[in-house]
Parts: C-alpha cells; structure tokens; sequence
C-alpha cells in the first residue's frame, strides 16, 4: 500500500517517486498547488476508492497521514 | 429525496447564440506570464471561449438564440404562453428579465414570465418547472431562453477563475406531445456549502458600496478580485461533485428504471475538462457517447448542457434518442434527467 501511494501520489504531483518520504508534509512539495490538490483527490478516489470529506482531507499533513487515511478506510 | 416523472412533454427544438469576440486562453497574458497560464490551461481544458462586449447581456444572447428558433421552426409567437428566463446575470436587479424578453420578442401579454436564478443545474430545475406548468392543460407552447454572460462575473486577475468561464445564451421550445414518452428527474441541493461558490457582495446582505468594489490580493497566491466578483474553491467543489454526482447518476438509473446502453449520449454541465474527464472515467462512459464544449466555449454554467446538445449534436439527434444529462454547481445545487427527443430541431450556433 505504501509503494502504491508513493508513486500514486507522485504521479499527481507530477514528482519523482524517489524524492516523497512518509514524514514529508506533502503540501510543502514545491508542485503542490491548487491544481494539483485536485489530482491528489482524484487519486484518493479512483486508486483508493476514498470519497473524503475536505475537512478530513484538510486535516491530513503528511503522506503518512494519507497511508493512515486509506489503511483505516479502504473498502 | 426529490424524484420525478413527466409524460409526453418535451424539447422539440434548440438553438443558441455565443458572441463573436473568442478569447485564445494559451494566449490570453494580460495578467500572467504564458509558462503560468500553460499549466492552468492544460489543466482546464478551455482552449477558447467568448466574450461579450460591454454591451451585451445574457438576455441579448438568448434573444438572438430565439429569433433563430421562432425562424426556423415557423413558430406562431402568439402560442407561446410560457417564457422562462434561467440566468445569474440578469439584465437588472429588478424587473426580470423575462418580462422584458416577453416584449422584446414580441410575445403576448397574455404569455406568463418568470426568472429563475440557479447555476449550472439550472436547465434541468427549468425544464421540470416548465414540464409541471405544461402539463396543467393550460399551455401551449413554452420558451426556455437559458443565458450567462459569466465573463464579466470573474476577475481576470484570479488564477483560479480567470481562464474558466465563457459566455452563451440558448433558447429551447418545449411543447407537450406523445412521442416524448417518460421523462425522469433527480434535483438536489445543499445550502450548507453556498460559500463555495460565490459573490459575497452587492445584493442586500452586503450592499454595493465604494469598499465592495475595490479590488484586493485575496491569498497567498496574489490572485486579485473584489467583493463583487464571483469566488469558486475549486478544491472543496471538485471533491464534492465527485461524490455526489455519481450518486445521483446511479439513483436515477434506478428510478427511472433505463438500462445505461439504451442512452445515446451523456451531456453533462462543462465545468472543466479535469472534472469532466473524471467523471466520465469514473461513471465508465465511453468517449463516443459524451460531448464536450469545455474546449470551445468553457464553462458557460447553466448554459453548458443545451450549448453542448446545439454544438455537438446537431446531426445527430435524427429520429428517437435518448439523453442523460447531469447538472452541477453553485448553491451547490445538482441535478441528473433522463429526456427523450424525436426528430429534435437543432439550429446553427449564431454568432452575435
């Protein structure tokens, strides 16, 4: 699940899979943007199957809180 | 939950109007360096898209849009007993705008006027008012005259909004008659979330003052606009269309009971190509079967789905068709139809 969302989310930044660490905050990454965001949460849905409210989305900080996210509610 | 069936009445002709001025986004830098506008673009998909001049309203678009249709369909205007008005940039504050549409068009006193102020769902909430008066006996025929001039809502100098929203008037005959069979409904809305989409000021909850007007740098991002221009959290509207939509898809699958491969084409509200291309691919939807403006037109909010229907299905809906179409955004209202048309009178796109 981890490799699958580091390069997931790579893939959404438009980043190298090689430079995301699990402590990174990922809205720190210089790709991060509005638009980006909007990838990030179409690939919560289609790779993950999660439908997440904005406040939970806007209370995750780190990509371990999106590996936490998905382990907890991925159906 | 609001769910609902009309028998026999239907759109028997379509025809809109854009302005002619088109705006080349990759080369619109009035106010961002092209590498900037690139990425947003790419993103967006609105290539092009048309402007009005200063001095035309939506109201003009539709009016060209009915000229046309009142031409070309050989429409007695002294039968339209019905003209409903959908815009959020109406002529003025007060009268509506219908009214003056019923005399600008030459109609009858005697032709009831309404507005109705939605966004991009707003087509499916006028058709079902329009089925629901037609089926009282009482009328004849009825005019949609659907119009937004959404360019002149944004602020250029907003990143978010600036290169998203076009404008675009369509006008739409509706007639009852036995070869419209059943035609089901799915209308929702969440006033919870109205901040999402909006323009704070210059109604009667914050009136027009010298403060509402002034331009100022709204975040981190040094996107600019004033209290009178429209705000849209993109983020916030993308996660929640994505959920709902598809929902709502599915709920009125199953009400109306329609088996998917017996609809023609899907023709959902162009909000972005980013979104639509989601929702396509997450409804799995082949290609062939949903039309696309965003490219063209961009978001013309309720516009979009009749704009959508005269551009791309021009030549295509001869005979016996079947449409789904679904609607999305600010109020945040949405709504999901399954139509039939026959024979359809489709216009040329007029250019004003």
């Amino acid at each position: 699940m981890k490799e699958k969302l580091i390069n997931a989310l790579a893939e959404a930044l438009e980043m190298d899979a090689s430079k995301i660490k699990l402590e990174d905050k990922f809205r720190d990454y210089e790709n991060y943007s509005s638009l980006t965001e909007l990838s990030i949460l179409a690939m919560m849905d289609s790779e993950f199957g999660i439908e997440l409210e904005m406040k939970d989305f806007n209370n995750l900080t780190t990509v371990n809180d999106l590996l936490d996210y998905i382990e907890k509610n991925n159906k | 939950m609001a769910l609902l069936t009309f028998t026999n009445t239907g759109i028997s002709g379509l025809t809109a109007a854009v302005p002619r001025y088109k705006i080349n986004n990759y080369e619109f830098d009035r106010y961002f360096s092209k590498d900037e506008i690139k990425g947003v673009v790419d993103k967006i998909g609105v290539i092009e898209r048309r402007f009005a001049d200063e001095k035309t309203c939506s109201s003009d678009l539709c009016h060209a849009a009915a000229e046309k249709l009142f031409k070309e369909m050989d429409i007695n205007r002294e039968e339209i007993d019905l003209l409903l008005f959908i815009s959020q940039t109406p002529d003025y504050r007060m009268p509506a705008t219908s009214v003056i549409l019923q005399e600008r068009l030459k109609l009858p006193s005697s032709t009831i006027t309404l507005d109705i102020n939605l966004g991009c769902s707003a087509f499916l909430y006028g058709l079902t008012v329009v089925y629901s008066m037609l089926l009282t006996g009482g009328i004849r025929k009825a005019l949609i005259l659907d119009g937004e001039t959404r360019s002149k809502v944004y602020s250029l100098k907003d990143r978010k909004t600036g290169f998203l929203f076009g404008d675009a008037g369509v006008a739409a005959l509706v007639e009852k008659n036995e070869k419209f069979g059943h035609s089901w409904f799915s209308l929702n809305s969440d006033g919870s979330r109205a901040d999402l989409i909006k323009i704070p000021a210059g109604g009667y909850r914050m009136m027009s003052s010298c403060e509402t007007v002034k331009e100022k740098v709204v975040d981190e991002y040094g996107n600019i606009r004033s209290d009178e221009q429209g705000y849209m959290n993109g983020a916030d509207v993308f996660n929640f269309v994505i959920r709902e939509v598809p929902k709502d898809f599915y709920r009125l699958l199953e009400y109306s009971g329609t088996d998917i491969s017996t609809i023609n084409y899907f023709v959902f509200h162009q909000a972005n190509s980013y979104i639509n291309g989601f929702l396509a691919k997450k409804l799995k939807l082949p290609d062939e079967k949903v039309p696309a403006t965003i490219h063209k037109y961009g978001n013309t909010s309720s516009v979009s789905i009749p704009l959508t229907i005269v551009s791309e299905l021009r030549e295509k809906l001869i005979g016996h068709k079947r449409l789904l179409l679904s609607g999305f955004g600010v109020g945040l209202t949405w709504g999901t139809a399954v139509i039939d048309v026959e024979d359809c009178f489709i216009g040329e796109i007029v250019e004003i």
